[in-house]
């Protein structure tokens, strides 16, 4: 249900009525200021601060978004772990030497990377998750119409935007009806039980297609499949905000590795 | 008023299969309610699908505007334009990410400029109670509001004819009567509608005329009350007789005046049942309810045992007891709601025997004594398992008083 409830909170959020783009530009802005950014400083500031903005004005519930948190989080850390040992560079920090083979050693260099990947990859998902939890996908073909992606490739993307949720529904129901006579009680079963979910939905999909078909004959189809366009004109309320942030971002982001501020 | 839709003798086939539409004429007026009314595998939906082209006859024609109904592209663009066909499914109908592009949908590829796109989106969202949900997508919506958005979706081409597959399927009670309201709304509004159901309660009240399907088959196409006030058709068509015609058959049976207009609402009931209450009623003395359990005793001479007592109406209870009247070849009146239906016959004086089997047999003779108790009439409930050899028609009586020490004399 996971995906269903980000589109809800997105479709739901205080920031729909603002316009794509400029929300678009927010997120892609900061995650690119924290992808080039070479101090922790500049990501750990844009995921404070976009964090802030998702739980105060944009109202995400603080539970719900810990949540999402959780399992980027946990990638990170086990991959900062890894890193922390696997680099090198300056002064040994720690070193611990079991038997004598292994050799696990932190240095100065290590914990520097380490923590720069931490805060980069922290300001890029929050990045992401902004825009993922402001702005539905719904709104989005309509901008990917105008940078000039294919329109075949959106009318497809379209569908199968709205198929996703009849045949997760379809999915669902199947599986509660075979856990309801014990579908998956044993490993075998399992199997067994998974594979015909798997050709029931196959079947149930091939159905879907041929009646969506139908559908879209019974209503004159000649091609042209609409766009949504209603969404709010770009406002200079929203947009000016927008720009002064990443400005600003990008001033600190400046100010930091010209300064010498930065870790090398 | 002039007709718009008209089939003559058309037939289908489907390839190397069955033939679902077995020679069907009839014609549809401009602004008609019209229900189509059959059980599951009627050719309901089949022969729908031919009033927009969706499905081409074997043989015989379909006209519309009282032209043939022409297969080429162009044209069917034309009739679909014309004929907007609402599918049982909503879900299946809905194809764009938002309500806004499914609705408009039908407008864009008829070729319509931006503004005229923009108002008819607005106009059929107006007409079903939908504006504010443009920018929604489908899987956040209700049944019912699925629903109204798949209807949204052929209005917004401004259709003559408007068809609906079961359009009350998987609605709740007030949203299946919502959407009737809807639709009366719309028939007002100068269209001229077609639904099909199998839902003889929400036709009757509203169709204006009804057409009975049966295996491709039209085996009674009148104005509802007489089409489905036929027990003889509507149990053909594996139906029920609405509750309302029911009832006043039932007291037109006793006796009471019923007006040459049957009544199509509850409105229409009170004012009969007020009319009749200001005239004395005597009631004929009751009949007798005879039960059979099927498991427990041979039914083969069952047959002579109901030559033997004509005018008595038999009813099966349960699978198994249909099963047996089945192979017996016993015409079953009753099959659904049997000991009330007995009970209303022996209140007129009249005998019913009911087919069933186990612990049913208990459940008719406790049934009917919480009647008895209720509205103090005596009825009788006599075991024929328990009444051995079969009593001759004459002697049943006294037969029963004797013997069947299960009768439950009220």
């Amino acid at each position: 249900m996971f995906e269903e409830l980000l589109d809800d909170v997105a479709q739901n959020s205080a920031f729909r009525h603002i316009h794509p783009g400029t929300k678009v530009l927010l997120g892609l802005g900061s995650l690119i200021i924290c992808l080039v950014s070479p101090t922790p400083v500049v990501p750990l500031i844009s995921g404070v601060i976009l964090s802030l903005v998702l739980l105060i004005p944009v109202r995400i519930s603080p539970i719900m978004y810990g949540e999402l948190l959780i399992a980027p989080a946990i990638f990170t850390v086990m991959s900062v772990v890894v890193l922390l040992f696997l680099l090198g560079g300056g002064d040994v920090i720690w070193q611990f030497n079991p038997v004598l083979w292994i050799n696990l050693t932190i240095t100065t260099g290590s914990l520097s990377q380490s923590t720069l990947v931490f805060f980069r990859v922290f300001g890029c998902s929050i990045s992401l998750f902004f825009i993922v939890l402001t702005t539905p996908v719904t709104d989005l073909f309509n901008g990917m119409k105008r940078i000039g992606i294919p329109i075949e490739l959106i009318d497809l993307m379209m569908i199968i935007y709205r198929y996703i949720f009849i045949v997760h529904a379809q999915a669902v129901e199947i599986w509660q009806a075979q856990v309801m006579r014990l579908g998956y009680s044993r490993p075998r079963e399992a199997i067994r039980s998974f594979s015909l979910l798997c050709g029931m939905l196959f079947i149930s999909s091939w159905n879907a297609g041929e009646d969506l078909i139908r559908a879209m004959d019974c209503r004159c189809y000649d091609g042209i499949f609409p766009s949504l366009d209603l969404a709010e004109p770009v406002q200079m309320r929203s947009l000016i905000p927008v720009i002064a942030y990443l400005a600003g971002l990008g001033g600190v982001l400046i100010v930091m590795t010209t300064g010498g501020v930065a870790v090398p | 008023m002039k007709v718009i839709l008209e089939a003559r003798d058309v037939r289908y086939r489907y390839p190397r299969g069955m033939e679902a539409i077995k020679g069907i004429s009839f014609h549809m007026r401009r602004g008609e309610k019209i229900a189509l009314v059959g059980p599951n595998g009627a050719g309901k939906s089949t022969l729908l699908q031919m009033f927009n082209g969706m499905i081409r006859p074997t043989s015989g024609t379909m006209l519309f505007d009282n032209e043939p109904i022409r297969y080429d592209i162009s044209s069917l663009r034309q009739l679909r334009k014309r004929v907007g066909y609402v599918l049982q499914n909503a879900d299946r109908q809905i194809i764009a990410p938002t309500v806004y592009q499914d609705v408009a949908f039908g407008p864009v590829n008829l070729g319509y400029d931006d503004q005229a796109v923009r108002e008819a989106v607005a106009t059929a969202l107006r007409h079903v109670g939908l504006v504010g949900f443009e920018r929604r997508p489908p899987h956040q919506l209700s049944g019912g509001e699925k629903k109204r958005v798949a209807i949204a979706g052929v209005l917004a081409m401004d259709p003559d004819v408007l068809v609906f597959d079961e359009p009350t399927s998987g609605l709740d009670p007030s949203g299946s009567e919502d959407l009737m309201e809807l639709l009366d709304e719309l028939n007002h509004n100068g269209k001229t509608i077609v639904i099909s159901t199998h839902d003889v309660e929400l036709a009757y009240p509203w169709a204006e005329r009804a057409i009975l399907l049966l295996d491709g088959q039209i085996i009674r196409e009148d104005v509802p009350d007489v089409a489905f006030g036929n027990t003889k058709y509507v149990r053909m068509a594996h139906l029920s007789v609405p509750t309302l015609l029911e009832l006043s058959a039932e007291l037109g049976k006793r006796g009471f005046m019923i007006p040459e207009r049957k009544p199509r609402s509850v409105l229409d009931m009170v004012h009969i049942i007020e009319n009749q209450l200001r005239k004395p009623y005597t009631p004929p003395a009751p009949g007798t309810i005879t039960v059979c359990n099927v498991d427990e005793r041979e039914t083969s001479s069952l047959p002579g045992w109901l030559k033997a007592r004509p005018g008595i109406a038999v009813g099966a209870m349960g699978t198994r007891a249909k099963q047996c009247a089945a192979t017996e070849c016993i015409a079953l009146e009753f099959t659904y709601g049997v000991i009330d239906k007995c009970l209303l016959r022996a209140l007129r004086g009249q005998d019913s025997l009911i087919l069933t089997t186990g612990s049913m047999v208990g459940r008719v003779a406790a049934r009917v004594e919480a009647y008895g108790k209720e509205s103090g009439n005596a009825i009788s409930v006599v075991n024929l398992n328990t009444t051995n050899p079969f009593p001759a028609p004459g002697h049943m009586d006294v037969e029963v008083s004797q013997n069947d020490l299960t009768s439950t004399k009220l």
